[in-house]
């Protein structure tokens, strides 16, 4: 089962940032395949949700950039700033929430019970 | 596993580019993304056109440049948020802020005039561009742009002529006209004139438009025209004429009667009232008038008592306050050693009074004021020679 993208589309800078969280720096293509790995290819984040949205967080101030040349290509890591740490607990504990909320709203039972 | 070489690197970004992207940060983000998927999907010898194109096609729905857009989109959205919550927060401060002068207004305590000045100035200075910046971008038709554009250029200019008005600062009357003149000669006709065609929007426009007709006949009824200010001023400079002319005459009558130099105190204190009363009034019209001699050809020479506020006065010429200080100290002090004989001069409401607030008077009421102490004053000097003479007649 793969997620609709309007599902994805509201959490997806909380994903992004929990990413960066747990990994240090990274890079576009790599959020994507980790994003895919670690939902067992449930999640896929389209290219054109995720560059616009990084885009936004380091326009934020909630991410840092690094450039790396390799010839002709460029590759742009990603890496939480001081900021983006804060936001990054911030929106998940804002998500936890959410969840539970959404749970009592549509009145969901515990499945695996 | 496929390499991509630099060859194929600018057939990429060319690709691209041509596709509408044009944000460098994006072209980079991209020209990675596409190299890593199909160095991890194509076949050693695979064919890079055809994988390129395969692999491009999962980027978008209609077009590329969607991603490009949606960047743009969210990058907006992000200022549109602040600007929004500055608004609120403008418009809430302005309100509040317009709201407490006006109570302390009534209240005639201070800070009044700066809180209703703060007011007035973020709402038509912050709030209300803001307002229309937003308004803006949810028109897509360019009239309806050009129609919030004029209608908040008229609201702007009308509350900061209202705030001119109540503050005295030149340019409040101009402004005044100005605003009302653009809201009913050029927003009316082409609001009214896109509005009507469309049965939807009929009834409303034929109701908005007699609202807005209603509004500036109202305002340009309150507007005091130019021609209104004149007249006013002619009534007042007549007024003050007939004024002097009754203070002449009695003048004269007294001379005639106090023949005898006679000297005490209370007639020294008279004295004094009577000269600071001139002092006053001769520099008070000077301010007004721009003249001390008005004749009875004042309109003709165009030398009118203006209608300047007295605090305009008090607070900006020089000496003002000095010499409004001695007419009053002349008063006070004749009022304790008049004898019970002569009446004292009323102090309550007066200029003289130091409890006085000018608040809305204006230059003309205050001479009118000094007026009517100098006829007090002339009346004393009357009754101080006609009790003379009657006390020499009785010896």
């Amino acid at each position: 089962m793969v997620y609709s993208s309007e599902l994805i589309k509201g959490t997806l800078k909380t994903i992004v940032l929990k990413l960066l969280e747990d990994n240090n720096r990274m890079y576009g293509y790599e959020i994507t395949q980790r994003v895919k790995e670690l939902t067992f290819d449930r999640i896929q984040i389209t290219e054109g949700a995720l560059y616009p949205t990084l885009h936004v967080l380091e326009e934020d101030g909630l991410v840092t950039t690094e450039l790396e040349y390799n010839g002709k290509r460029v590759r742009k890591y990603y890496s939480l700033s001081p900021e983006g740490k804060n936001k990054t607990k911030e929106k998940v504990s804002e998500l936890a929430d959410f969840m539970n909320t959404m749970k009592f709203l549509l009145d969901i039972k515990n499945q695996s019970a | 596993m496929y390499k991509i070489n630099e060859q194929q690197i600018d057939y990429i970004l060319n690709d691209i580019s041509a596709r509408g992207i044009e944000m460098e940060g994006l072209q980079l983000n991209l020209l990675d993304h596409i190299c890593c998927i199909i160095e991890q999907e194509l076949e050693e010898n695979g064919d890079f056109e055809r994988g390129y194109h395969a692999v491009i096609r999962r980027f978008y729905k209609d077009k590329l440049s969607e991603i490009e857009e949606e960047t743009h989109l969210l990058l907006t959205n992000k200022n549109y948020y602040v600007m929004k919550k500055v608004m609120i927060t403008s418009g809430t401060f302005s309100a509040a802020a317009l709201t407490t002068g006006i109570i302390l207004k009534y209240l005639h305590a201070p800070g009044a005039s700066i809180m209703m000045i703060l007011g007035i100035g973020i709402a038509s200075l912050i709030f209300l561009p803001l307002l229309v910046t937003l308004k803006i971008k949810e028109q897509q038709k360019a009239k309806d742009k050009l129609l919030i554009v004029l209608g908040s250029i008229s609201a702007i200019m009308m509350s900061l002529a209202i705030l001119f008005k109540i503050q005295h600062w030149p340019g409040a009357n101009m402004m005044g006209l100005i605003s009302p003149a653009i809201l009913a000669l050029v927003f009316l006709p082409i609001y009214f004139v896109g509005g009507i065609r469309n049965p939807e929007t009929k009834l409303n426009t034929i109701v908005s438009s007699v609202l807005i007709v209603l509004g500036c006949g109202l305002f340009f009824s309150l507007t005091i025209t130019p021609q209104g200010v004149k007249a006013d001023s002619v009534r007042v400079t007549g007024s003050y004429l007939r004024a002097e002319q009754v203070v002449k005459n009695e003048e004269q009558q007294v001379a005639r009667l106090a023949k005898a130099d006679t000297v005490n105190t209370t007639a020294e204190a008279l004295t004094a009232v009577y000269k600071a009363c001139l002092e006053l009034k001769t520099d008070a019209l000077e301010f007004a008038a721009g003249t001390t001699t008005i004749g009875d050809d004042f309109e003709t020479r165009n030398e009118l008592i203006s209608n300047a506020p007295a605090s305009d006065y008090m607070n900006n010429k020089e000496g003002a306050e000095a010499k409004l200080a001695k007419l009053s100290a002349a008063v006070y002090y004749y009022n304790k050693i008049a004898p019970a004989s002569l009446k004292a001069i009323p102090v309550k409401g007066n200029i003289v009074d130091p409890k006085e607030h000018f608040g809305m008077a204006r230059v003309a009421a205050l001479i009118s004021d000094i007026q009517q102490i100098q006829l007090l004053v002339l009346q004393n000097q009357r009754e101080l020679s006609v009790g003379e003479k009657g006390m020499v007649s009785a010896q």
